[in-house]
């Protein structure tokens, strides 16, 4: 058939835009970012709506990128002594002298020793005002006990003293040993959790995916080892470290001991979910592929609920933070020269800290934050591990 | 001495005045309803009578109240057999010797002592006190064979020989030695004292000699103990006041069976002082002792939970005490620590550790040590600068005292001692640390009991101090009684401790503590134990200079003009001053004293030692009265 010499083509009716299917599923970017997002992506986004959690998190993250530069944020070395300061309290910053801005400085000391009950009684002097300084050169210290150094982020005044938190029984700055303290405290529950992690993986995975009479034994064992007393284990345990161990090798001990303690809940943690995941039909492809067991369970299972275990992981450190601090405390953990905040806490163990010295308490307060910080950071990770909920 | 005793027993006789018709507050119900004599009944016919000299602010008092103290453990109770300090002779507060239980005594040149007790003194059960109380304990407990004492105490020995025990009457006994034996009398007044009588009446109910073989069986049972020796000696423990039932002539008498948290410590009826009124001692109706962890009496002392507290207490304590002074109603005191050096570090001379041993006998090592230690910061920064820096040796008060003893290599010199290491052949490793000759790294560990964080502080100072000598030193806490063992076994290396326990000595007194004859001794303990047990046990000595000191300890015990005694002590504490056998670091320590202001005729200003002192024991404590 031929079209008449004057006939005009219809108009086309085939759109000739480019054709898109899925048009009638419009997804705004928003829309599209989130079900295209990875699983960490997802995680991220709940946790950032958890503002607490989020907030500890960067309050954690500041804590923990201090520690590498102790030396540097601390105004005095760890083991510094100002003889002439024995129990100072502590200077607070002022930036006004006579209502003239002067800048961050603190008044120096008169000293005397009340003669009536022996006090040692330092006056703030209104006539000694001392400037503090920032980014200067102060005591010289081995960062890391290995570069020498001397920079220091604030220095106490030339011919001044800067105890920002007050001075212990012989002199040392409370506030600088805090913050080497950090170094310590902060650690041991990381280190000790990663014992306990290694452990409980291991034996709850074994358990969990093998079942049968290693399941039993290691289910038993574990409820024998939550049935102990925590603390009396602990000092026994601490007591058997030798004398002649070097402090690092006690502070390793220490860690080893936290986390031989605390695998238990992890470990049970771990094989719960085995079970459970085992029977997915994922898993069984994989056997009936012929996967062998390791990949089978490091493949396909431990993923599977990784983000659980980071969870559960970060709500056990504060556990071991507190049981380091304890240990110490009892005098069985960390011993001088090794500082934590456990070992500053035992010299204001008396009545005299209480009483006359209350500055020597101090440690408390980062102990506290840590622990609260952890335990916000750990409930947001969790809520966030399961971002579809 | 013979006309002295006479004189006193004359006094006694004078002064004794007319029987009081008052009785004293607790006891008067009883007497009152006739359960209880009356109280001239009560006394001895010749009663001490302790003269209170008002001059110097001390007062006779009225009788009456409750002294609260605090204590750490049902062990402490044994204080109380201190603080009481009724001895058969004593010594009063310029350690001069009295007799006090005794009427009077004689002594024929350290080898023949007589022994006379008052006529009607009675134990605290009213039973009476008299020869056979001596002849009990002499032939059925010291030298029993059953009983298997492991020999007399050394006190009791006289060049290894033991004394013939007599009976002259019913209240007059004898203690005869071939050898001069000085230490005797001394024992008797100990703070703890040497037993040489026990209440027989009572004790004889568990001896086999005396008792029902069925009765006493039944009691071995009933206190599940393995024989009656065992129950004998449980029963009949008069230092510890564990036994309310066992009678006592001591001041106040336990009346709470242990264990417990609080014991009421009662006055015993039948004491045998009187007051210059004729009043009967003591004052004080009762002593409660509270039983507290030893980390909180300062605190609870601080909030007025304790009428008279001394122990536990420490120099920190002072501010807090002072604190509270006002609103609790009492006074701080700083009393002096009256024994040779309040912290001392000790060398173990007998350690195990071959290596170790070698270096603790090198007289340079301990030279070195103890210059390397800066010890004028350590009283500043401890004491406030209120302590005295020196060696390890007598106090300044006593007569023996010279400064070339104090200041025996007490001077912080580095230079000297790094000379003196350097010369040993120490060598430095890179990080300036030295090493042991056979190659160790010379780490010390020093054990201690952790009783005081004066000690621990020290021994921080110290650590810091040794450094600079390229010494590492550890530290090592233990308890008590493991860590005086592993010392007695050699398992240690060196240790903390104070220095010796009587602090200001007389010739007069033994120089034993500064001569290896005791296992206890942390230098030497397995010399003390060679020497204490005749050579049966321990190491026999191969140091020159610790066998000197036992020689001349054998003189000083021969020996009798206070001359040649007074000779042999200066020799003594020089070898000890120049050996540095014990390194002294601070001496004549403050310790609070806090003293409710009820409380009266405590002094003060006193010494505060346990032994010849008896901490409130030669201060008249049953001359303490309450004011209410």
């Amino acid at each position: 058939m031929t079209l008449p010499a004057n006939a005009t083509r219809l108009p086309h009716t085939v759109s000739d835009r480019p054709f898109d299917p899925e048009a009638i599923y419009q997804f705004t970017d928003a829309q599209k970012a989130l079900f295209e997002a990875s699983q960490r992506r997802l995680m991220w986004w709940k946790f950032r709506r958890h503002k607490p959690a989020l907030i500890s998190g960067i309050f954690l993250a500041i804590l923990y990128i201090s520690i590498l530069f102790s030396e540097m944020l601390a105004p005095y070395n760890l083991e510094t002594r100002n003889s002439k300061f024995i129990y100072a309290p502590p200077q607070s910053v002022h930036l006004f002298n006579d209502g003239q801005f002067i800048g961050p400085f603190v008044y120096g000391f008169d000293y005397k020793l009340n003669m009536d009950n022996l006090k040692r009684e330092y006056v703030p002097d209104p006539t000694k005002v001392q400037r503090l300084r920032f980014f200067c050169s102060g005591e010289t210290y081995k960062f890391w006990g290995l570069i020498e150094g001397s920079f220091r982020l604030v220095c106490p005044p030339k011919d001044g003293t800067f105890f920002f938190m007050g001075t212990d029984r012989l002199g040392r700055d409370v506030f600088s040993r805090i913050i080497y303290g950090a170094r310590i405290s902060l650690t041991i529950g990381l280190l000790g959790v990663g014992v306990s992690l290694v452990l409980g993986i291991v034996i709850g995975g074994l358990a969990g995916y093998y079942g049968g009479l290693f399941d039993t034994l290691s289910q038993r064992l574990i409820e024998v080892i939550q049935s102990l007393p925590s603390i009396p284990l602990w000092l026994a345990l601490a007591a058997i470290l030798p004398i002649t161990w070097s402090p690092i090798v006690v502070y390793f001990g220490i860690t080893v001991i936290l986390g031989l303690l605390d695998w238990t809940g992890l470990a049970r943690t771990v094989r719960s979910k085995l079970l459970a995941l085992r029977e997915e039909d994922y898993v069984s492809a994989a056997q009936v592929m012929g996967a062998s067991d390791r990949r089978v369970v490091f493949r396909h299972l431990v993923p599977g609920f990784a983000s659980h275990l980071i969870a559960t992981a970060t709500i056990a450190i504060p556990t071991m933070i507190l049981g380091e601090t304890t240990l110490s405390f009892l005098g069985l953990g960390l011993r001088a020269p090794i500082t934590s905040w456990g070992v500053l806490l035992t010299e204001a163990q008396n009545i005299n800290a209480v009483a006359l010295y209350p500055w020597l308490l101090w440690p408390v307060v980062p102990v506290i934050l840590v622990v609260l910080a952890y335990n916000f950071f750990g409930d947001g990770l969790r809520d966030a591990a399961d971002p579809y909920k | 001495m013979r006309i002295f005793a006479v004189l006193m027993a004359l006094l006694a006789i004078v002064v004794a005045p007319a029987a009081n018709a008052e009785e004293a507050p607790l006891l008067a119900t009883a007497v009152s309803e006739g359960k209880l004599p009356a109280e001239a009944e009560r006394l001895p016919k010749e009663p001490k009578v302790v003269t209170i000299d008002e001059s110097t602010g001390r007062t006779a008092g009225k009788r009456g109240g409750t002294i609260r103290t605090l204590m750490s453990e049902q062990g402490d109770l044994r204080l109380m057999t201190v603080y009481g300090y009724a001895r058969l002779v004593a010594y009063n507060s310029a350690l001069e010797m009295q007799p006090d239980i005794l009427l009077s005594y004689e002594n024929d040149r350290n080898r023949v002592f007589t022994l006379r007790l008052r006529p009607g003194h009675k134990w605290s059960d009213g039973s009476p006190f008299t020869a056979e109380d001596f002849r009990f304990q002499w032939e059925d407990i010291l030298t029993d064979k059953d009983m298997d004492r492991g020999g007399l105490d050394s006190a009791l020995l006289a060049n290894g020989k033991g004394p013939k025990f007599e009976v002259i009457d019913d209240l007059t006994v004898r203690y005869t030695w071939e050898d001069p034996n000085p230490l005797f009398l001394p024992a008797l007044a100990g703070a703890r004292p040497l037993d040489i009588y026990s209440a027989s009446a009572y004790l004889k109910q568990f001896h086999a000699k005396y008792a029902d073989a069925a009765k006493l069986e039944a009691e071995v049972q009933k206190e599940k103990v393995k024989d009656w020796t065992r129950l004998q000696i449980r029963k009949g423990r008069s230092y510890r006041f564990e036994n309310p039932d066992l009678p006592t002539l001591q001041p106040w008498t336990n009346t709470t069976n242990p264990p417990s948290s609080r014991y009421v410590f009662k006055r015993n009826p039948y004491y045998h002082k009187v007051d210059q009124n004729g009043l009967q001692l003591p004052y004080v109706d009762q002593v409660v002792v509270n039983i507290a962890e030893s980390s909180i009496i300062p605190a609870k002392t601080g909030s007025g939970e304790s009428d008279l507290q001394e122990r536990y207490l420490s120099f920190a304590d002072y501010t807090f005490l002072k604190e509270g002074e006002k609103r609790n109603n009492y006074t701080v005191r700083l009393w002096t620590v009256g024994k040779g050096s309040a912290v001392a570090i000790y060398p173990n001379l007998n350690a195990n550790d071959e290596g170790w041993r070698k270096l603790f006998r090198d007289v340079r090592f301990r030279r070195a040590l103890s210059l390397g230690i800066d010890r004028s910061e350590i009283n500043q920064v401890l004491f406030a600068g209120l302590a005295k820096e020196g060696a390890s040796t007598v106090l300044p008060g006593s007569p023996l005292y010279r400064d070339e003893l104090g200041n025996a290599y007490a001077e912080f010199d580095l230079e000297k001692a790094n000379a003196l290491l350097d010369e040993m052949g120490l060598t430095r490793d890179a990080n300036g640390m030295r090493k042991m000759p056979d190659g160790r790294s010379l780490d010390i560990i020093v054990e201690s009991t952790g009783e005081s964080t004066m000690e621990a502080d020290v021994l921080e100072l110290v650590t810091e101090d040794w450094k600079k000598l390229g010494i590492k030193l550890l530290t090592r806490t233990s308890q008590r009684d493991i860590f005086r063992s592993r010392v007695a076994a050699g398992e240690t290396n060196m240790s903390v401790w104070a220095g010796v326990d009587n602090g200001a000595p007389t010739a007069e007194f033994n120089p034993q503590e500064f001569v290896p004859s005791d296992p206890y001794q942390l230098q030497w303990p397995m010399w003390g134990t060679y020497i204490s047990s005749q050579g049966t046990a321990g190491q026999k000595i191969d140091l020159p200079e610790a066998q000197k000191l036992v020689d001349l300890y054998k003189q000083w015990l021969s020996s009798e003009d206070s001359a040649a005694h007074e000779k042999i002590w200066s020799e003594i504490l020089d070898i000890n001053a120049d050996q540095v056998f014990s390194i002294g670091i601070v001496t004549a320590t403050l310790v609070p004293v806090v003293i409710s202001n009820k409380l009266k005729n405590v002094p003060a200003e006193g010494i505060s030692s346990f032994d010849p002192y008896g901490y409130f024991g030669v201060y008249e404590m049953d001359a303490f009265w309450m004011d209410e």
